[in-house]
């Protein structure tokens, strides 16, 4: 396998760098045309695939189901097609108990398509939940510089399992809308460095929301994936009181918190700025060895 | 409708059994005699980490200690609330804790029915009222991704351009009436002293299956969506 940066590669690539050589069987391929019959009448160009490509593959000769967005195109947003595609995908998994790997990039609900997406999202979610009931195990993938947001971001939060880079972020409003709404000194969107320390791989790995944080490369991609393929976590009483304690806890302790260095600082990590110059599989060695 | 009265009509004499903190309602009352957990968002307020928590405590305590009975969802709220610390905090992951107690309780038999009554948009929608399987909507409720106007902000597309695309595509407008030809709601109820009836009957006919996509083929809102899953699940079998 090649050690490429996984954020800087197109749907097609993460996938065929990711899965057993040859594997990737797609559905609906490009050739096929299935488009949205929306963004022609809005006046923008559609793409063959809508911004999704779906398939089945192997990873280390274990069948996976994948859905890699793209987010050259409208921002990986996710209109009536897209989602429509995900649904189908997810629902293969949940009928053949099979693990579903979603390579996330999107900006969430596809603006131009209206309450669409907006509905094709949440029948998503619904298959998201009957996969994780019959313990097909969801992952989401987040590990571009787009990220998982809006209904994505609600989405990957119902996977089983989220993998993250450094280059991921997850969350729900973007830095713009909340500079908009707050104003630039509640959060100045062009602060790149708030920006990812905010949303960002390591602040949601220190804070519990992420199962693995890795390098940016499709390798250390590919091997956190087969680490969490047999982990599903079937939602029960006992998951969700747990979940319910932790959170709360998390709102009790860092509600009133400023900036994100206090919570890495309060998490035991006594050198912040060294630790975001750490590369993730180190920096996820260095907070284990600090926080036992 | 004021909530009192909103709640009044849906409940009668047991809304008295429900408790009001902030803009989030929740407790147990009943609908035609039969006992129903209830839960929600009022006054277009906005949900956030606190409110997801809020709900999800209640649907623990109802799964706990009233084994199986309906959960009914009010959704009256205009959004996720757009705040760096709650993102920082990790927003998705309160609202995906929420709908994982919605599924645990769906999971445990308890059968789950939302009324949009006011605004139910965005993310304050999918986080909790979009997840039941059985949705409806008052026909004055503000159902939706967004407003035309803030549609037309964001893409750059003007507002008229919207409206007049709109006319043969519902999945631009905003409200209820065009919500149900996407399959987003089963039905859109009049305002008219008769909602106690109509959700006991939303109650009783409720089931788990997802129909979405059917019901948004059939009305002609959302065309592409139910043959195109279709479709992977087929190619997914070969």
């Amino acid at each position: 396998m090649s050690q490429m940066p996984y954020h800087e590669l197109k749907a097609r690539e993460r996938i065929r760098a990711i899965v057993d050589t040859g594997s990737f069987e797609e559905f609906i391929p490009p050739p096929e045309r299935v488009m949205s019959t929306y963004l022609p009448k809005l006046g923008i160009p559609a793409a063959f695939d809508d911004g999704v490509a779906i398939g089945s593959a192997l990873i280390r000769g274990q069948k996976v189901y994948l859905g890699a967005q793209t987010g050259q195109f409208v921002g990986g947003s996710v209109g009536e097609v897209h989602s429509a595609k995900l649904v189908g995908l997810l629902k293969a998994a949940a009928r053949d108990k099979t693990p579903c790997v979603l390579l996330v990039e999107s900006g969430g609900v596809r603006l131009h398509e209206g309450s669409s997406g907006e509905i094709g999202i949440a029948e998503a979610i619904r298959a998201v939940f009957a996969c994780r009931s019959v313990g097909a195990t969801t992952i989401a993938v987040i590990g571009s510089d787009i990220g998982a947001y809006g209904g994505m971001g609600i989405l990957s939060a119902c996977c089983d399992r989220r993998l993250m880079t450094e280059h991921g972020r997850l969350g729900i409003s973007g830095p713009i809308v909340i500079e908009k709404w707050m104003g630039k000194e509640a959060y100045d969107s062009s602060d790149r460095a708030l920006v990812w320390k905010t949303s960002g791989g390591k602040t949601r790995y220190i804070l519990g929301d992420v199962d693995a944080l890795v390098n940016d490369s499709t390798a250390s991609v590919r091997e956190g994936i087969l680490s969490l393929l047999s982990k599903s976590a079937k939602p029960d009483l006992a998951l969700a009181e747990a979940r319910q304690a932790s959170l709360q806890a998390r709102l009790d302790r860092f509600g009133k918190v400023g900036h994100p260095d206090e919570i890495w600082a309060a998490c035991g990590i006594s050198d912040v700025a060294a630790a975001t110059l750490d590369e993730a599989e180190e920096f996820v060695k260095s907070f284990t060895r600090k926080t036992p | 409708m004021t909530t009192p009265d909103l709640l009044d009509q849906f409940f009668g004499a047991s809304a008295s059994g429900l408790t009001i903190t902030g803009k989030l309602v929740t407790g147990y009352a009943t609908v035609d005699g039969l006992e129903v957990c209830v839960l929600g968002t009022v006054d277009g307020t906005y949900v956030n980490d606190a409110a997801a928590l809020h709900l999800a405590a209640h649907a623990i305590d109802c799964v706990k200690t009233k084994p199986g009975i309906p959960i009914v969802m009010l959704v009256d709220s205009a959004g996720q609330e757009p705040n760096r610390t709650a993102e920082m905090l990790g927003l998705p992951v309160y609202f995906g804790h929420l709908l994982t107690c919605l599924e645990v309780a769906r999971n445990a038999g308890h059968k789950l029915v939302t009324v949009a009554t006011g605004k139910a948009i965005g993310g304050a929608f999918l986080c909790y009222g979009m997840f039941a399987d059985a949705i409806y909507a008052l026909e004055t409720a503000s159902v939706g991704l967004m407003p035309v106007e803030a549609m037309a902000a964001v893409t750059k597309i003007p507002v008229a351009t919207l409206e007049e695309l709109s006319k043969t595509l519902p999945a631009l407008e905003f409200g209820a009436a065009p919500f149900a030809l996407l399959g987003g709601v089963r039905d859109v109820w009049p305002v008219d002293g008769g909602l106690a009836k109509k959700l006991s009957a939303a109650i009783a006919g409720a089931d788990a299956e997802d129909t979405r996509a059917q019901v948004g083929k059939q009305r002609g809102g959302r065309p592409q969506a139910f043959d195109v899953q279709k479709q992977v699940l087929a190619e997914s079998l070969r």
